[in-house]
């Protein structure tokens, strides 16, 4: 047994030598995978110029299989895009980038955040998808005093003063550019109070973190509007049949809907809120603005209709930042951005301007933090900074509705919510 | 609950029963005949939804995914029985692993293909409307599916037990080194048997299509699904599969609508009870240790 295991240990050193004498020769030809970086010496080299500044190293920890892989994908379409047009340097810093799969895995995530840490040692590092993930690796970026972009994540409490930092608190070293779940849910609750009149709202909404707290801060959005919930329903995260909880809509009297869903979840309640004809018997949809994000529209089309949806940015947003982003991004890889793609589009702007304010040094923590808690700019979105206080961006939130334009189902912008910033606890 | 929504519930749990009954028969089937819990099922199914994707998106035509998916999977399940499993016959452990990697390539070779974006199928022209149920409307579609598991039910049933292949399967079932001794070609069976069950996973497929989203991950939530119908029906039996996914859909369906928080643990509870009181599930048969 013992010998055996010598052996075996033996031979994997042997193969690893000559792994690592292959790889170092093909690090020179080939151009890796960026997932498939394993050491520092496989990252994507940078083109020499004249008297560049040392290397700036961003990790970034994304989605690249599993359920959001389709999310990741983007983000890193839009990170990629960005350097690329930045001539792949900021603040007169070559970058690299070395980008880890976090397969929608707190686990996972915590491990590769540890990489970034002690092996890569990243400057900065952004991305993460999924709320719990933020969350596990909350503890770990604060202690290593790492500066810490998330880029999609909404989960309240990352950049909110909690009670014994459960399930997560904000950081000095964590930004946000991407949103919290109350500034997409709260206002456009009371805006519904308020501004269209609506008296009486009935929620149905995913049973997890997110879709909770989403129906929390409408229902608190709407009711200190003025308005009143009826009643309530959850469905599981990735409920396979929505017949009976569409049913069950049906067989109540409020009309209004607030929901929260996005992805597999929305395209499956979109279509059995169709199949029941909810829209013919008078039932308005209504929801979070991921419910009729491109990646459902694009798939449920007209039957999506009539859905009043809140969320900071719309592909048809009309102003030159955005008209210039889309038409960018549509050059390049002949598809339209998604609201993640500009999420992680804005945390690379966010980045650039503080890099350069403080001319590039980010040895200094204190000044780099402060540098980017003055980062001011005209986002796709309209004007984007962040809260000084919770590091979470304060903007305008939209009120969609979802229209067919000349056969095509589009978020169109019918009213807005100014100003939006969370309240941080 | 009104009567009018209970009845309108109620045809929700059996369309989902009926679903969960096209796609569990040829899990069953396989492991009736050759001991395999089949775990690339799920792959199997995802790869109907996709094909019937590409078939809507070439041709706009549902009709034609139903006639052209199931025999491409089952032909794939022709050549996979016996290149890999046949390899590894009588070790049932190593034949469950080696369908977990058949199902982990087949599932990145879809995503690679078809992209990990979610899609969706429109229901096919004619079943796209509702119809007045009680006052209320319902989806032709869902109607269609229950018809579609009804039929399909029967005509199993009389292959079963008025066919030749179906004499040769209940044969096989019972005890497959003495058919092979009174001369079949047990190999051939073996491949046809896996064959078959392929194709009803990609049957699936195709009629879960236009309901469901299509996605990477749909695999393993549908064969989780059809593994629970299967271990409360009884594996390896035809009534088996049927009398699973009765219970099942409509429990799954009302578990939603009473007990909203208990949702998704319902099935799994009622599979541990069945498992209790009947190890062997509802309509299993006692199998003797070969």
């Amino acid at each position: 047994m013992d010998a055996k295991n010598g052996a075996e240990r033996r031979s994997y050193r042997l193969t690893r030598r000559k792994f690592l004498a292959a790889s170092s020769a093909a690090a020179a030809i080939a151009a890796c995978g960026p997932a498939a970086t394993p050491n520092p010496s496989g990252a994507a080299t940078v083109e020499p110029t004249a008297s560049p500044g040392p290397a700036l190293k961003i990790g970034q920890l994304l989605p690249f299989t599993k359920v959001y892989a389709e999310l990741g994908n983007s983000m890193k379409r839009a990170t990629d895009l960005y350097l690329k047009q930045k001539g792949n340097k900021l603040a007169n810093r070559p970058v690299t980038v070395v980008y880890e799969d976090e397969a929608n895995d707190p686990v996972v995530g915590a491990q590769k955040t540890q990489k970034f840490i002690d092996s890569d040692r990243v400057d900065l590092m952004m991305g993460i998808v999924a709320t719990p993930i933020a969350y596990a690796v909350r503890n770990a970026i604060d202690a290593a005093k790492l500066v810490f972009i998330e880029t999609n994540a909404g989960g309240n409490a990352l950049t909110r003063t909690t009670t014994n930092c459960t399930p997560s608190c904000k950081s000095k070293y964590i930004f946000r550019s991407s949103f919290s779940s109350y500034q997409i849910s709260y206002p456009i609750g009371e805006y519904f109070a308020t501004q269209k009149g609506v008296k009486e709202v009935f929620t149905f909404v995913a049973d997890y973190g997110f879709g909770n707290e989403s129906a929390a801060d409408f229902t608190s959005g709407f009711t200190k509007g003025g308005g009143k919930i009826t009643g309530s329903l959850k469905a599981p995260l990735g409920s396979a049949d929505f017949l009976p909880y569409v049913t069950q809509l049906k067989a109540q009297n409020t009309k209004d809907i607030y929901s929260f869903f996005s992805g597999t979840d929305a395209i499956n309640y979109i279509k059995a809120w169709t199949q029941l004809g909810m829209t013919a018997a008078g039932y308005k949809m209504n929801g979070a603005g991921f419910l009729t994000e491109q990646d459902v529209l694009k798939e449920v089309k007209e039957q999506a209709n009539g859905a009043t949806t809140s969320l900071f940015w719309a592909v048809t947003l009309d102003n030159a930042e955005n008209k210039a982003f889309v038409d960018l991004y549509q050059k390049e890889y002949s598809l339209l951005p998604d609201v993640f793609a500009l999420q992680a589009w804005d945390g690379m702007q966010a980045v650039d301007l503080a890099l350069q304010a403080v001319k590039g040094d980010t040895t200094n923590k204190d000044a780099f933090i402060a540098a980017l808690e003055n980062v001011k700019f005209k986002s796709p979105r309209g004007d984007f900074e962040f809260d000084k206080e919770t590091h979470n961006p304060i903007q305008d939130m939209y009120i969609r509705e979802v229209k067919v334009q000349s056969g095509q189902a589009v978020n169109t912008i019918v009213g807005k919510v100014a100003r939006v910033t969370d309240p941080g606890k | 609950m009104t009567p009018e929504t209970a009845v309108v519930q109620a045809l929700n749990g059996i369309s989902f029963g009926a679903l969960l009954f096209i796609l569990a028969a040829g899990l069953s089937l396989i492991f009736g005949m050759m001991d395999v819990v089949n775990l690339a099922h799920g792959a199997f199914y995802m790869l109907g939804a996709y094909i019937t994707l590409t078939v809507v998106q070439r041709t706009g035509q549902f009709w034609l995914a139903l006639l052209l998916a199931p025999p491409l999977i089952g032909a794939l399940g022709l050549v996979m029985e016996p290149l890999l499993l046949r390899r590894l016959r009588g070790r049932h452990l190593d034949q469950v692993l080696l369908t977990i990697g058949v199902s982990l390539v087949i599932a990145d070779l879809v995503g690679l293909t078809w992209g990990r974006e979610i899609r969706s199928v429109p229901f096919p022209a004619g079943l796209d409307h509702a119809i007045s149920i009680l006052g209320g409307d319902y989806p032709v579609y869902r109607l269609f599916v229950i018809a579609f598991g009804v039929v399909l039910a029967v005509i199993l049933a009389i292959v079963h037990r008025r066919t030749r292949v179906g004499a040769l399967i209940r044969a096989g079932v019972q005890d497959a080194p003495m058919l092979a001794a009174l001369g079949v070609d047990i190999d051939r069976l073996f491949a046809v048997t896996f064959a078959i069950g392929a194709a009803l996973a990609g049957l699936a497929g195709v009629i879960a299509a236009p309901v469901f989203g299509i996605y990477p991950g749909m695999d393993v939530d549908y064969l989780i699904y059809s593994l629970v119908v299967v271990v409360v029906g009884g594996l390896g039996t035809l009534s088996g599969a049927v009398a699973g996914s009765a219970l099942i859909g409509p429990i799954d369906t009302f578990g939603k609508v009473l007990f909203p928080q208990f949702a998704l643990a319902l099935i799994f509870a009622v599979m541990a009870l069945v498992l209790l009181l009947r190890p062997t599930g509802l309509l299993g048969r006692i199998r003797i240790a070969r």
